[in-house]
């Protein structure tokens, strides 16, 4: 456990007035999409781990701008077998453009980046696939094409 | 200094002979440059050298300079928009840039190769003919259409590609092809000399370029791609390389080869 309310920026630091969101879609819980929708078709993809968008100050204008998005824990969520599917089928039937993953730097964290690789090297077609490490106080702390 | 920072390479190492080992101590090799008109300033920015040690270089380039000023030195302010490297960025080329680098190394053990096809000219000339022809040949189809055709023809138009390190870059690639031609006019004239000696040239000019190319310029380029861009060039340079019409399967062989002709040969080390 820890605690690092003190280290959070003063809000003066903070741009004045209503932030818009970047999301252009609906569902994003990746049991939910069908990696065939629309907005799936040819686009950059972010998946990310269901803490990153907490833990990022600027997740919607620094990485979620013009994408897609879907969000999963690798952690606690069932049925993981799907994921790699629907990972599958973004790369094969939904053409995207590029795959850009998420996650906490937790250990457990891997395991989304692990099924992505999985699905990629099962994938008859192959797209850039981008890792990107947060830290918990919303830091990149590594950013690598796979 | 600023007339200095804004001029090509080599004229300030003409003028300043010193700053070739300077810069060569930062990992910035620009002496043997067969071109040498990036401007001082762009190759200080574009090796995205740390800040304190671009600031260590900057005042070292003064003090050769201007002697006496070395404590007013500035660095030059980035004329590019792209962002500074995250904390501990791996430094991991894109896919698109990964499949020249890849590319390269195929051309690297062929130009390892080439004084050994020298001295088999010289030795006998019917066999090296055959293996110049055939290295002629991976330089035509392999180096130049498939692989230098993705970067002029797809990656720098990404770009401004009117800048200097591009003009570098280009004339690099037209200087390899005068020599190609040079080969070509040697084999057809059984100008041995000239053969091996244009040869030599293209080795060394390739060898030099390819370090350019993936030291310097492809990371820089990469750190400006956007993601989305990233994907574009990947899935350009995998359709370009399907309808190249180039099997780089026959130019895997054609090295292999040589390399088990001369190295199991002990002819090389």
């Amino acid at each position: 456990m820890m605690n690092f309310q003190s280290d959070t920026p003063a809000a003066e630091s903070e741009p004045a007035g209503a932030i818009a969101s970047q999301l252009r879609q609906w569902p994003i819980q990746l049991h939910l999409i069908s990696s065939e929708a629309p907005y799936y078709q040819g686009a950059d993809v972010v998946l990310a781990a269901d803490c990153v968008a907490y833990a990022v100050g600027d997740f919607h204008r620094d990485h979620l701008k013009d994408k897609s998005l879907a969000i999963a824990c690798p952690k606690l969520d069932s049925q993981q077998q799907v994921y790699q599917q629907k990972i599958k089928a973004w790369l094969e039937d939904a053409k995207i453009n590029t795959l850009t993953v998420m996650i906490m730097q937790v250990p457990c964290c891997m395991g989304l980046i692990n099924l992505a690789q999985q699905a990629a090297a099962e994938s008859s077609r192959k797209v850039p696939i981008k890792s990107l490490v947060v830290g918990i106080k919303g830091e990149i702390l590594q950013e690598e094409w796979l | 200094m600023d007339k200095y920072l804004n001029q090509g390479i080599k004229d300030v190492i003409q003028a300043f002979p010193a700053l070739e080992s300077i810069l060569a101590e930062y990992d910035i090799g620009c002496g043997p440059c067969n071109v040498g008109t990036c401007l001082l300033k762009d190759i200080v920015e574009i090796h995205r050298l740390p800040p304190e040690k671009e600031q260590a270089l900057m005042a070292r380039i003064e003090s050769t300079i201007c002697p006496g000023r070395e404590n007013q030195v500035q660095s030059p302010a980035p004329t590019t928009a792209a962002p500074a490297a995250p904390k501990e960025r791996i430094r991991t080329y894109s896919p698109p840039m990964k499949m020249l680098v890849d590319e390269h190394l195929l051309i690297k053990r062929w130009l390892a190769r080439i004084p050994d096809v020298v001295n088999a000219l010289s030795a006998g000339p019917e066999k090296g003919r055959q293996l110049v022809g055939a290295g002629v040949d991976m330089i035509r189809s392999y180096a130049d259409k498939f692989h230098h055709g993705k970067e002029e023809d797809i990656l720098f138009k990404y770009f401004d590609d009117t800048s200097e390190i591009f003009t570098v870059i280009y004339e690099d690639h037209r200087q390899a092809r005068q020599h190609v031609q040079a080969i070509l006019t040697g084999l057809e004239t059984s100008d041995h000399p000239a053969i091996g000696e244009y040869l030599t040239a293209y080795g060394a000019l390739l060898t030099e370029h390819i370090k350019k190319e993936d030291e310097i310029l492809f990371p820089w380029l990469d750190e400006q791609l956007t993601t989305s861009q990233v994907g574009e060039l990947y899935t350009k340079f995998k359709a370009a390389d399907s309808q190249s019409g180039v099997d780089p399967e026959k130019y895997q062989a054609f090295v292999d080869g040589l390399e088990s002709q001369f190295i199991d040969m002990g002819v090389a080390k």
